[in-house]
This record gives structure tokens, sequence and C-alpha cells, in this order.
């Protein structure tokens, strides 16, 4: 896939990671205490307490590490070197070495296609006057 | 314009009765389509330009320019996007009613980034041309190279059975 691509992959997953990161962590927080005016929620955690904080420290690696991919193919973009017009130009500086040497390469066909048909000339000719001497006796 | 649900096949067939006889009596294709054109209910452009960021309404993070560094703004666009989450987290642990405006300046985050990418398309597609340009002068060259280098073996050749002929 070519570097562009990449990096909108790269973009894309960062973005799936953080949402997925936030909905896990969402969905497994266990009940906080708002005000002390309620009574403590009922200590029931689901999800063990150790294992939340393990995944949690999981994904952010995984979060920090495709952010750190992004930098790593963000360096591997090639050189922009000049602009627009700088890039136009050689479009154009190409175009026309293109036409020369089409040009030239249309003659140099050419030639050789007169030569190949004097030479078949040459040769039927060559081929005919063997035939006719060598008459069957 | 036939909206049955197997529509007939448009009758303008039968004007190229005698296309094989004489090709000019059947009328010419049309020209190619100009500006916007309207195609199964959709309006689509032909000049397909990337939309700027405030033609979308969202504001661009970058600054504008003629030339803009682009790994620069990318790398900073990324440091931008990860702060934002690690602020995002910490609203929803401390004053989680606010975290619609957080989610917006990540979501702003991203918008930039894409169209960042998106606006290195056309330079991309300029150095392909430019490429392959190149690599056609190369092959034609090697071409004129090698249609040189038969011909004139062929004369070299030639030659040589002329001198055998003569000898003989």
């Amino acid at each position: 896939m070519d570097i562009i691509s990449q990096l909108q992959e790269q973009v894309n997953s960062i973005a799936a990671l953080a949402f997925n990161t936030f909905g896990t962590l969402q969905r497994d927080a266990p009940p906080v205490r708002l005000s002390p005016n309620y009574p403590e929620p009922p200590p029931n955690p689901t999800e063990d307490p150790p294992n939340l904080a393990e995944q949690a420290k999981v994904m952010s690696a995984a979060l920090v590490k495709a952010a750190k991919q992004f930098d790593v193919l963000v360096a591997a973009l090639p050189p922009s070197e000049g602009g627009e017009e700088a890039q136009l130009r050689r479009i154009a500086e190409l175009q026309a070495e293109n036409d020369a040497v089409g040009q030239e390469l249309q003659k140099q066909l050419e030639a050789a296609e007169k030569e190949l048909k004097q030479v078949q000339e040459l040769f039927s000719q060559a081929a005919d006057n063997c035939l006719n001497l060598k008459k069957p006796d | 314009m036939a909206t049955a649900t197997y529509p007939p096949p448009p009758p303008y067939y039968r004007l190229y009765k005698d296309y094989l006889q004489n090709p000019k009596s059947a009328p010419e294709p049309p020209p190619p389509i100009e500006g916007t054109y309207i195609c199964f209910g959709g309006s689509y452009t032909t000049d397909d330009v990337l939309p700027s960021l405030e033609d979308q309404g969202v504001r661009q993070l970058y600054p504008k320019g003629p030339n803009i560094d682009f790994k620069k703004e990318l790398r900073s666009l990324n440091r931008e996007l990860l702060l934002h989450i690690l602020e995002l987290a910490d609203v929803l642990v401390e004053r989680p009613s606010q975290y619609a405006r957080r989610v917006e300046e990540v979501s702003l985050i991203f918008k930039n980034l894409h169209h960042l990418l998106n606006s290195l398309r056309p330079h991309q597609a300029r150095s392909t041309l430019i490429h392959i340009l190149e690599l056609q002068i190369q092959r034609r060259r090697e071409a004129l190279e090698d249609i040189k280098r038969r011909r004139e073996e062929a004369q070299r050749l030639l030659k040589e059975s002329l001198a055998t002929l003569d000898g003989q």
C-alpha cells in the first residue's frame, strides 16, 4: 500500500483504539461515590480491579504504540522537493524529451523497415534466380 | 427518462440502421459533459477538487500558506491528538458532564489530519506521472539503441555475405 494510504489507515486505527479504550473503561469501571449525602454504593465489582488496571495499561500502551507508528510513517514520507509549479515544469520538460526521443525512435524504425523491405526484395530475387538457374534436366 | 423496474433500451438504435454503409448518416456521439451533471438523482461535478476545510465548516488547525511542511504539521497534529485524548480522559474523571467540548476537539483534530493527508494526494499523483514519464523515456532510449545495434549488425552481415560471394 502506498505511504499516504498507510498513514490514513494508521489515523483510523488510532481513532479506533481511542474509542475502544474509552468504551471499555466506561463499561467496566466500578461505581464511585459522588456525594457524601448518598450512602456508599454496593461494593460488587463485576470485573476484578487488578484486571481492569491491567487492561487500561495494555490499551493505553497500544494507543501510544499506534501514535509512534504514525510518527515513523510520517518520517518515511518522501521529501517534498519543490512545489506544484516545480513539478509541473518537470512534467513539461519530460514530455518534450519524450516527444523528441519518440520521434527519433520513429525515424530509426522507418529506416529499419525500409532496409528490411530491401533485403526481403533482394532475397526473393536471389531465390528466383536460384530457382531459374537450377533447371531440372 | 424511463423509470420502470427494467426499462427498455433507449430508442436511438433505430437511427443507426445504415451505419455500416454510411457512417455519417447516424448522429454524432454526445460531446463530453462539462460542469455539473445529474446522475441517478445525485448531482456530480466534473471538476474534482478537494474542498477546503472552511468550505466544510471545519476550523483549520495547521497554518495556511503556499508551501506547507507536511511532515512537521502531521507530527504536531499527532501530538495535539494525544494531548486531547488525555484531556478527555481527565474530564471524564473530574467533570464528566463537560465531555462534549473535548470530544468535539478530538474530532476536529481527526478531520484536520485527514484533510492534510488528502491534500498530499495531488502531489503524489504528479510525482507518479513524473516517474512514469521517466520510465517511458528510458524504455524508448533502450529500444532506440536496440534498433540501431540490430541495423548495424544487419549491415555487417550483408557486407560479409557480399565479400563471401565475391570471393567465390
